[in-house]
């Protein structure tokens, strides 16, 4: 496996970006719905700095992502037909989005109820608006709405990625897993498009 | 024998003239503190206080500040804040409702004036020193600022788990603009 994607499959950096992604957002988005369970209100402090922390890893590291996969090169895409294609990039695309617009809007949050943002506790980012308690609920609704929206595209995602490895017996997701062997003489090693 | 006398006299006098006394205009006043939370700064005022002030700073021995700190008017503009400072682990008004400083001497370091004094907060008394810069506006109206740090944990603010100085600062800045009026 080298680091740089080819024809077939995805490199290591690629696929480091991807796991550790999600992992984090996921395992972020369940600990931020879980954190009302803190037991007292020192360890539910403590317990939003640590979610704001992975949060703004997660908001750093997808930026580095998007910057390696416009140096990087890709793997072909996966003949199917013109709206699986168009399915999957547009599914693609909305993950993306959700993967940046999550910590964004946690980053928005955090500003307009004007708390301090720190990662940890190692160095302070500034707020991306001023403080308004006017508005901070409804960003938090927005905050929380976008991990359905991420968890509703990646129903989507993974599920393609499964139907993919199970029924076509193909390389989509083998291509992507860290220490798979990809199959030879598959139908899909890819095409040009 | 006559330059004795003069510096006994010199001494004495202090002790008979006494300092001027002054009202607080309270609306023209402010008692503030600046702490850190994560790595940030906040402030906060208090909004009720009292403050007794006899002072003259060429007669600083005579000199006395008196001041009682109602410590549920605290306003930090912060919702949590506003509700847990007056709490049991913060300042405990239940059981401490007012702080208070009392002045035990003037002295003097280079240009400014130091205030010594006792400050009692949650059941604790401790020194505690504030500069002082005291300006004379009018025969009748002064102002004074005052500024100095205070340690929280040494008077148990912020107990237990809010112990913890890496997410609540030690040191609280103390800071108040008082304007005076001689009576």
């Amino acid at each position: 496996m080298t680091l740089r994607s080819n024809d077939r499959q995805w490199g290591a950096v690629a696929k480091f970006f991807h796991w550790i992604i999600a992992l984090a957002i996921l395992g972020n988005g369940v600990f931020g719905l879980l954190m009302d369970l803190a037991r007292s209100p020192m360890q539910k402090i403590n317990w939003i700095a640590l979610h704001k922390s992975i949060g703004l890893t997660v908001l750093a590291l997808a930026l580095l992502r998007v910057l390696w996969r416009w140096l990087d090169k890709r793997p072909l895409e996966d003949a199917g037909s013109r709206w699986q294609q168009w399915a999957a990039r547009a599914v693609h695309g909305m993950l993306y989005v959700l993967v940046l617009a999550l910590p964004l809007s946690g980053w928005w949050f955090n500003s307009v109820a004007g708390k301090p943002l720190q990662w940890f506790k190692l160095f302070n980012l500034p707020a991306l608006a001023t403080k308004n308690d006017g508005i901070s609920d409804w960003v938090l609704d927005v905050h929380e709405y976008l991990f359905w929206f991420l968890l509703l595209a990646l129903v989507a995602h993974v599920g393609a990625a499964l139907k993919h490895h199970l029924k076509h017996n193909d390389n989509v997701l083998r291509r992507m897993l860290p220490f798979a062997r990809l199959r030879n003489g598959s139908t899909s090693t890819g095409e040009r498009p | 024998m006559k330059r004795l006398a003069a510096v006994l006299l010199a001494l004495a006098l202090p002790c008979v003239a006494a300092a001027t006394d002054y009202t607080v205009r309270p609306a023209l006043s402010q008692l503030n503190f600046e702490g850190t939370y994560q790595g940030a700064k906040f402030d906060g005022q208090f909004k009720d206080w009292i403050a007794t002030i006899s002072y003259d700073p060429a007669n600083l021995a005579n000199s006395r500040f008196d001041v009682v700190v109602t410590l549920a008017s605290v306003r930090t503009g912060d919702h949590d804040q506003d509700s847990a400072l007056p709490g049991e682990s913060f300042f405990n008004v239940a059981k401490f409702p007012t702080a208070h400083f009392v002045t035990t001497g003037f002295h003097r370091q280079g240009n400014l004036v130091i205030a010594d004094g006792q400050l009692t907060l949650r059941g604790v008394t401790r020194p505690v020193s504030l500069g002082v810069v005291f300006r004379a506006q009018s025969a009748t109206s002064a102002t004074l600022d005052i500024a100095g740090h205070v340690q929280r944990l040494d008077f148990g603010v912020g107990s237990g788990d809010y112990a913890d100085t890496s997410v609540i600062g030690p040191t609280v800045r103390i800071t108040a603009h008082v304007q005076l009026t001689s009576k």
